[in-house]
């Protein structure tokens, strides 16, 4: 596999000595019906600047939530009855006091999502479902001058990824290894400084899954990108710097 | 710019949106046909009540007025007149064949100055033609007989001049020219043109007699008219027997129905409205109380000579033509009016310009155009409320698309799409298909509307075509059936403004169809989108 790299060269020193990322006292309760159901009782976690950490849980223990909390797709519990509200600083921003307009910036230049059933486009090609985060970014016009800047990054990710004659493809015409390889591009294409997957070898058979952490793997040894990771394999979990073990919404221990 | 890779990729691969397209050119062809139809129908019309009208007519009902020779020399020497006609209009009766008596509009004109200002050259049926009518496909059409060329050519100049040789006498003489339906001696042809009645009588002894009905020659109608006095009241009835010399279509059914030209001269001095020299004895008419009664040897009181009077020839109208056929025709009402006005303060003896009427053609006909106006409002109401099932049908394409789309719009939202930016994919999406659908909707139009009546052609050939086929019998597929319609062709006219108001109008409707799905895409929790099943 050739190198993983996007449009910016990419830091090989943390650019400050802080963690990226710091979450503390993170609540979320969904309302399902009338009842109240609390999925994260107060999270703590801290994720340093190129670090791989997984998050290991079971089904229902909270993870997805609170991947989505950090990834700005959701907004925490506001602070209730004397408990204090939840905090999650990226760099030096509160994303918890994000506007509606700075989660949408955040989301697009911060943050990259990998999905356990990868979320492409089924109309759009293998390179448009890899450009799509870009063309938010920058809009029309922005998209329009960088155009071709941008279509040789998303070319590169994808031949780095194996899938230099799949460039025209539509995902229905890719196996599931290749669908989250697409997916893994996308999510690279604004060079975010953190990499959320969600369950990224849920979907797929163990040597593909093998083959994902692999890509993974080589995209934190290459562009030094921190990445949070979910599942529930602690097989798969061991691959990462950390594991963070979340227990019925609570963080139970953490392993390096 | 990702909303417009959307809209290119949706369009293109699904079903769902061609169908909603489908339903926007439909229903926006649907709205443009019947619009050009009507508004061609309305336009015909129009233009057949301007036919015998002119631009302006200056009116003095009944009574009429006096020294319209001057008033049409002033209007005639304006720039912005083409010419001006003088017409009399009066209600009386006619006696047809068999003593067939109706009640009918007469109206007395100057043939020569009349087709100068309207065209009634055109409206005159019997004149040899050189081509059948287009709905003439078989060329039946008796005018077309090369043979009876000269006899028509004779009839239409007749029609012209409002008058006939007499064949026993060889004096031309004045002569009437029916409305083609007055006579009721012509029968309507298939493809709307018309051919003269033939009726056989039966002799007392058995025998049977062809009799051509072809316009009535050598006096044998009679015309009854009422004419008033001066101060309107009426005199003793007159009646005068007159040959029929040409008749005229003008395209609207009434006129031709109950309407009479005559020779303007003859229907004056019918009238008592020509110019005739009376007796004045202005003592025993204003003064004298004894009414004209003098003592023989009363030298002081003696009788003065009678004055003889000249009184002019009255009209009860006054038609003109304005030089610009695109003229406007209200200023040009008023122009009229002001050319009256000067007139009227020359003579004393003419009705004030504050009371003449003056009105344009189309307050003339303004009944008729008003009642086609309102048709035509109230068929557009009707098809646009049918158009707008394509907001519905766009609105529930739409709605079942976004349900089916719930997890793209988490992914645009994960990956940083605004709300705003969600819901312009659909409202964008909405445009395309309204654009597109309109477009090819206003082509679908255009394409019929240009074709309309060859395609109704095509229609009742195969109706024809295939009731001989089935049945033995041919079957009447006519729509518009030139037999029952004034207009021989189905009437059209496609103005701009109006294909770009329909169209317009179905951009907006997918507009609208789009706009509560594209809120309820843009309000999506973009956790419960990705997580959505």
């Amino acid at each position: 596999m050739s190198t993983v790299t996007a449009q910016t060269p990419v830091p090989t020193e943390p650019a400050s000595s802080g963690p990226l990322l710091r979450v503390a006292g993170l609540h979320k309760t969904y309302r399902l019906g009338r009842v109240d159901v609390p999925v994260l009782h107060g999270v703590d976690i801290e994720l340093g600047r190129g670090e791989w950490v997984a998050i290991l849980g079971a089904s229902g223990s909270g993870k997805s939530t609170l991947l989505h909390l950090i990834g700005g797709l959701d907004r925490p519990d506001k602070p209730a009855g004397g408990r204090p509200g939840a905090t999650i600083r990226f760099e030096s921003q509160d994303v918890v006091a994000f506007s509606h307009a700075e989660l949408n910036r955040y989301r697009c230049r911060d943050v990259g999502f990998v999905f356990q059933f990868y979320h492409l486009l089924p109309e759009l090609t293998v390179t448009d479902n890899v450009l799509l985060g870009a063309m938010i970014r920058l809009g029309r016009f922005g998209y329009m001058s960088e155009r071709a800047a941008l279509h040789e990054t998303a070319a590169r990710l994808l031949d780095a990824f194996g899938l230099k004659s799949r460039l025209r493809h539509k995902p229905a015409q890719l196996s599931g290894g290749e669908r989250q390889r697409v997916a893994i591009a996308r999510a690279l294409i604004n060079d975010p400084s953190l990499l959320l997957a969600d369950e990224p070898t849920g979907n797929l058979d163990r040597k593909t899954g093998a083959a994902i952490l692999d890509v993974l793997a080589e995209i934190r040894r290459e562009r030094g990108q921190t990445m949070l990771m979910v599942t529930h394999d602690p097989e798969i979990a061991a691959r990462a710097d950390r594991i963070v073990e979340l227990v019925d919404g609570r963080v139970a221990a953490q392993k390096h | 710019m990702y909303q417009a890779l959307l809209t290119r990729r949706y369009l293109t691969s699904k079903v769902m949106p061609l169908l909603a397209s489908l339903a926007v050119v439909l229903c926006t062809a649907m709205v443009l046909i019947t619009w050009s139809v009507m508004g061609g129908f309305l336009l015909n019309l129009t233009q057949a009540g301007r036919s015998l009208i002119g631009d302006v007519r200056i009116a003095w009902p009944n009574v009429g007025f006096p020294h319209y020779e001057d008033l049409i020399q002033r209007l005639e020497e304006h720039p912005e007149v083409e010419a001006a006609s003088p017409i009399i209009e009066t209600f009386g009766m006619i006696t047809l064949l068999e003593n067939r008596t109706e009640g009918i509009l007469i109206r007395g004109i100057d043939g020569e100055s009349f087709a100068r200002v309207t065209n009634y050259a055109d409206t005159l049926w019997w004149k040899p033609l050189d081509e059948p009518m287009q709905k003439d496909k078989a060329g039946d059409d008796v005018r077309l007989e090369p043979g009876d060329r000269d006899l028509l050519r004779r009839v239409y100049d007749d029609g012209l001049s409002l008058t006939e040789i007499d064949p026993d006498t060889g004096v031309r003489e004045s002569a009437l020219v029916l409305g083609i339906e007055v006579g009721g001696w012509n029968v309507r042809t298939d493809w709307g043109g018309y051919y003269p009645r033939v009726q056989f009588i039966t002799g007392s002894d058995g025998s049977s007699e062809m009799q051509n009905l072809f316009m009535p020659a050598g006096g044998e109608l009679t015309v009854l008219v009422v004419p008033l006095d001066s101060r309107g009241r009426p005199m003793e009835a007159v009646t005068s027997r007159l040959p029929v010399a040409n008749e005229f279509e003008s395209g609207l059914y009434d006129v031709d129905r109950q309407t009479v030209l005559m020779d303007l001269k003859a229907l004056q001095r019918m009238l008592r409205m020509h110019p005739a020299k009376r007796v004045v004895r202005s003592d025993r008419d204003e003064a004298d109380p004894l009414g004209g009664f003098f003592e023989e040897d009363d030298t002081a009181n003696a009788a003065p000579e009678p004055e003889i009077v000249e009184d002019p020839g009255r009209v009860t109208a006054v038609l003109v033509k304005q030089a610009d056929p695109d003229g406007d025709v209200e200023a040009f009402r008023e122009r009229c009016r002001a050319i009256y006005a000067e007139f009227a303060a020359d003579h004393p003896d003419v009705p004030g310009a504050g009371s003449i009427g003056v009105e344009t053609w189309e307050d003339a006909n303004r009944m008729m155009i008003g009642a086609v106006k309102k048709e035509t409002g109230l068929v557009l109401i009707i098809f646009t409320f049918i158009s707008f099932t394509a907001v519905f049908l766009v609105f529930a394409i739409f709605w079942a698309m976004i349900s089916e789309k719930t997890k793209d719009i988490g992914v645009l939202r994960a990956l940083g799409a605004s709300r705003m930016g969600v819901a312009w994919v659909w409202l964008r999406y909405g445009l395309a298909i309204g654009v597109v659908g309109s477009l090819f909707g206003g082509l679908l139009a255009w394409a019929i509307v240009t074709n309309i009546n060859e395609i109704h052609e095509g229609i009742a050939l195969s109706g024809d075509w295939l009731g001989r086929t089935l049945t033995g019998t041919a079957w009447n597929w006519y729509i518009w059936d030139p037999k029952v319609y004034v207009f021989k062709e189905i009437p059209h006219s496609i103005e701009p403004w109006k294909a770009a108001f329909v169209l317009v109008g179905g951009l907006l409707s997918c507009l609208l169809g789009a706009l509560l799905p594209a809120a309820r895409a843009a309000r999506m929790h973009p956790v419960q989108a990705l997580r959505f099943e």
